[in-house]
């Protein structure tokens, strides 16, 4: 066991420790302990402990990176963003009922800011309709009379227009996760 | 047009297969009765199965979270401590579902291979 050896084990091992600064205190403690405890093992294993051995097993250990992501699960990082995705759909669909207006358009925000729809798909998610299905409830709330035809037609749209504008969305944001999915396999991620 | 680079077993299907199956790698080798960290890494690395062996040790983590195994801190005469791994009930359990329905899924795989191949 050298001290060049020793040096840079430290200095992986350092490597760990900053990468996984952002994880809870006793995990970190615990995945270190474990780092500890294999490069021990691997190191008595080594014919000769020299530099050149050394760096080999630390390299078929990993990046530390690449392990402090494993850590945070984030070989998944789409899991976040598909929550943020349901949420947009299902407020602009009834946010502005839950909550008059304002939940609608917490729904319009995280409509814009998501990267899986157009443009255009946001301009019609945000154009049909605005409101969601509160004009609808307005419409009941109001006790307006809808007997007539043009009542019944109204009503009809206003229930509709925004259940198949948010079903639309649905079907596309689909479309584009598994687009996504297909592009991360062919470069060999996930 | 998917992009199928086939060398080594880096064909990036076979790479997302390993990720899907390493877990379940790691139920199956404890069959056998507990075994320690290391000891595990070094059989799934002598398997194939891993390329950043340190990723192993999250896996562990998150099979340990999940209830399919649990783990205890056994002083070692030889060196530092070592963390031995066991499988629990659902563990096993899981292990016997993924088992059969790996049977059948790579069977199937197998058939279609196979009648593809035919003129």
């Amino acid at each position: 066991m050298t001290d060049v050896a020793d040096r840079i084990v430290r200095t992986y091992l350092r490597d760990i420790e900053r990468a996984t600064r952002d994880l809870p205190r006793s995990r970190r403690r615990e995945l270190l302990a474990e780092m500890e405890a294999h490069i021990a093992e691997a190191r008595a294993e080594l014919p000769t402990g020299s530099e050149a051995e050394i760096r080999t097993m630390l390299e078929r250990l990993g990046d530390p990176r690449e392990i402090a992501a494993a850590e945070r699960g984030r070989r998944d990082p789409d899991a976040d963003r598909a929550v943020l995705e349901g949420m947009a759909l299902a407020l602009l669909l009834v946010g502005g009922v839950v909550v008059p207006v304002l939940g609608w358009l917490v729904g319009v925000v995280l409509l814009w800011i998501s990267s899986r729809w157009t443009v255009g798909d946001k301009l019609l998610g945000t154009l049909v309709l605005p409101g969601g299905l509160l004009p609808l409830v307005a419409l009941g709330v109001l006790a307006v009379n809808v007997s007539q035809p043009a009542g019944l037609l109204i009503v009809s749209v206003l229930a509709a227009a925004p259940i198949a504008s948010v079903t639309y969305l649905g079907v596309r944001l689909r479309r584009a996760r598994e687009r996504h999915a297909d592009l991360r396999a062919d470069v060999g991620i996930a | 047009m998917r992009r199928m680079v086939v060398e080594d077993g880096n064909a990036p299907s076979v790479s997302q297969l390993r990720r899907g199956v390493l877990g379940y790698c790691v139920l199956a080798l404890l069959q056998g009765g507990p075994r320690y960290g290391f000891d595990i890494v070094r059989s799934l690395s002598e398997a194939g199965m891993v390329t950043s062996e340190g990723t192993i040790y999250p896996l562990l983590a998150r099979l340990r979270r999940e209830g399919a195994v649990a783990s205890e801190w056994q002083e070692s005469p030889s060196g530092p401590p070592r963390r031995y791994y066991r499988l629990t009930a659902a563990g096993v359990a899981s292990l016997r579902t993924f088992a059969d329905e790996w049977a059948s899924f790579s069977r199937g795989v197998d058939r279609l291979l196979e009648e593809g191949a035919r003129p």
